[in-house]
């Protein structure tokens, strides 16, 4: 399906006509990041001048109406060059710095649209996107997400963090896993906000008709790491070093989050059913850049309020989980609603089985998609206070050998979902690992 | 004597018997015209619920909470069984009329014309109470969801007040569409709405005095002074 055209407003269709052609664009999408973008833009003016010199490069700021200044802010942002001892007349490629409001419904996706249909007019070789909240960018960051796209000839580069192991629930618990246990990539940060893609793959996302769904909102990365996915488009990952970084949207909710989010994903379920299910265990993808570890800041945990909103979402909400949930997984909720919090524990095996039954219960209608994947809210802090339980005192090596545990749960289980896709029940086939 | 009773009796009789018998084809009209009626509306309740199954709608009604609110009603049909006795009786009910209509009798003609003029509001209020129970169960679940997720503890009661409000809602309304007791159905429901709102206005200003100056404070504070986790979800 092709996607609908959009009209870049007039100004920057005259700088468009102006620059000509460019080699490379880096996107920001903002809204109210005056405090963080500066810094943002510094660091990618900077990575164009020390490691894109002689290419043509444009820096777009796609900007969803901010009030706080941001624009201005992206203006006057400017580096030091002596400072980071740099030699900008060195630079004969030329930079260009364009600013734009984008159009339709606002999110970051929309935002993404407008990049990409920049990227398409200037005919660009390379782009990244980078978050305007940023606050651990660098210059490198820059190099480790265009050069795989313009050396090694690769299409999609995903960041690779070193993150707390509190930091990003909704990816280590649903969206890294799930992602993997279907498409059978190791793709680490899958919704890391901060990608690498060819001109080539700008031009396919711009392709598909989904700018008014919740792709056009945080639906945004998920959708495009699985497009490239299973579409067979050349993946790699990046070894960004540490994310810090301010709350995506602070306005929003948890709740609203996880249905752009996991509704995403599951809409991408049933697109590339006839991919993922042929698809058995998981494999590495390749990753550049040199890995080292990093001191991260503390995240303090409310552990209580946690557990109060998941007792009460099981005790409110069974009515309406018994409409998809089995018997026995029901139970098994109504009982670890009632335990202590020295022995919560809700196991790999269940959680699984229970995103399995969410994403079954959307594909089957059974009711209102929205009100399915916001009812899974209570139990996802759930599975996120079992998390904190468990880790409390580990470190992010052990950390990331518990989500490895998770990662293979979801692999095994696997067949549970696959024997259920299309509405027939039986035994779960095991899975087969790759080699 | 005789005259009299010629007068009296015989004459009046025979004239009555004149009309029956007069009455008579329009009568045997009107009981073939229902009589077929009746076999046309079996035939369709039959077609209506074989296509019901036929489409697979159970699934849909089942989904859409139909099933279950029957059950809760005590209706033991299912719902193809329903819909096709529905059929059944709307359509009997035309012949009804039409046979009705069939005999010719002016007072009969008169409380049709009246009852199919009032008919059309029949309809309409049936509309707007299926379209109330439809709404109030969907708000009621997305209100339910909501509380839940806001960490509301009653959440179940809040949602099932949503439900409630809607669907007396689309009940007010529906009287009001038949006719019964207009002005008494908008003052009663004004009363219940303005009651209900001043006595949660009253419960909240006295009762809940130190819980909103908690929640203003907390929504005015800057960040970082909230009890709150600083998970970053995504």
């Amino acid at each position: 399906m092709r996607g609908k055209k959009t009209d870049l407003p007039e100004g920057v269709r005259a700088r468009i006509a102006d620059i000509r052609e460019a080699d490379i664009l880096v996107g920001i999408p903002s809204f109210n990041s005056a405090k963080t973008i500066a810094h943002v833009v510094q660091a990618v003016e900077a990575g164009l001048s020390k490691y894109f010199p002689d290419r043509r490069s444009l820096l777009v700021n796609s900007d969803g109406g901010s009030s706080d200044g941001t624009a201005e802010a992206v203006r006057q942002a400017g580096v030091d060059f002596a400072a980071v001892l740099l030699d900008h007349r060195n630079r004969s490629g030329g930079f260009h710095k364009l600013v734009t409001p984008y159009d339709g419904i606002p999110g970051k996706g929309s935002a993404f649209r407008t990049i990409f249909e920049i990227a398409r007019a200037l005919e660009v070789k390379a782009c990244a996107v980078v978050d305007s909240d940023l606050r651990s960018i660098t210059p490198e960051w820059i190099e480790l997400l265009i050069k795989p796209v313009l050396d090694e000839g690769y299409d999609y580069v995903a960041p690779y963090y070193m993150r707390h192991k509190y930091d990003g629930t909704i990816t280590n618990t649903i969206v890294y896993p799930l992602t993997r246990a279907l498409y059978g990539k190791r793709i680490r940060q899958p919704i890391g906000g901060d990608f690498g893609f060819s001109g080539r793959l700008a031009s396919f996302y711009l392709g598909k008709d989904v700018w008014e769904t919740d792709v056009a909102r945080f639906g945004i990365d998920i959708w495009m790491t699985t497009t490239a996915v299973a579409n067979g488009f050349g993946i790699c990952q990046a070894f960004l070093g540490a994310k810090i970084h301010d709350a995506k949207d602070p306005g929003a909710d948890l709740s609203a989050m996880l249905h752009q989010v996991v509704g995403t994903v599951f809409g991408l379920m049933e697109d590339y059913a006839e991919v993922w299910r042929t698809v058995r265990g998981s494999e590495p993808v390749p990753t550049l850049g040199f890995a080292y570890s990093v001191g991260l800041e503390a995240i303090n945990v409310n552990l209580a309020k946690m557990l109060g909103k998941f007792q009460t979402g099981v005790r409110e909400l069974a009515p309406l989980y018994r409409s998809f949930l089995p018997e026995d997984l029901l139970s098994f909720l109504g009982d670890l609603a009632g335990r202590p919090r020295r022995s919560f524990v809700y196991p790999d095996r269940e959680w699984v089985r229970t995103l399995f039954h969410f994403a079954l219960a959307c594909r089957r209608r059974v009711m209102s998609r929205e009100h399915i994947i916001r009812s899974l809210t209570p139990l996802y802090l759930g599975k996120v206070a079992s998390f904190v339980i468990e880790t409390r005192d580990s470190t992010a090596a052990e950390v990331e050998g518990r989500l490895e545990e998770l990662c293979l749960s979801f692999e095994r289980e696997k067949g549970h979902l696959i024997e259920r896709w299309d509405g027939t029940d039986g035994d779960p086939v095991p899975p087969r690992r790759s080699p | 004597m005789t005259d009299f009773l010629d007068k009296v009796v015989v004459q009046p009789l025979r004239d009555v018997l004149q009309k029956l018998l007069a009455f008579l084809p329009d009568l045997l009209t009107g009981i073939l015209v229902f009589a077929i009626g009746l076999a046309v509306a079996w035939l369709i309740k039959i077609l209506a619920a074989r296509i019901v199954r036929l489409l697979k709608l159970e699934a849909a009604f089942a989904r859409s909470g139909l099933t279950e609110a029957l059950q809760r009603m005590a209706v033991k049909d299912t719902p193809d069984k329903l819909i096709g006795r529905m059929f059944f009786w709307l359509v009997a009910v035309l012949f009804f009329v039409l046979a009705l209509s069939a005999m010719r009798v002016p007072v009969i003609d008169q409380l049709l014309e009246k009852f199919l003029l009032y008919l059309p509001n029949v309809l309409v209020a049936l509309i707007i109470m299926i379209f109330g129970y439809f709404l109030g169960n969907f708000l009621g679940r997305a209100a339910l969801i909501a509380f839940v997720n806001a960490g509301v503890r009653p959440a179940g009661l809040a949602s099932r007040g949503v439900r409630a409000f809607i669907m007396l809602f689309a009940f007010a309304m529906a009287l009001e569409q038949l006719g019964i007791g207009r002005s008494t159905v908008i003052a009663a429901f004004t009363i219940v709405l303005g009651g209900a709102v001043l006595a949660l206005a009253l419960a909240f200003g006295l009762g809940g005095r130190d819980l909103a100056r908690r929640l203003l404070e907390k929504r005015l504070k800057k960040d970082g002074d909230g009890e709150d986790d600083e998970l970053k979800h995504l």
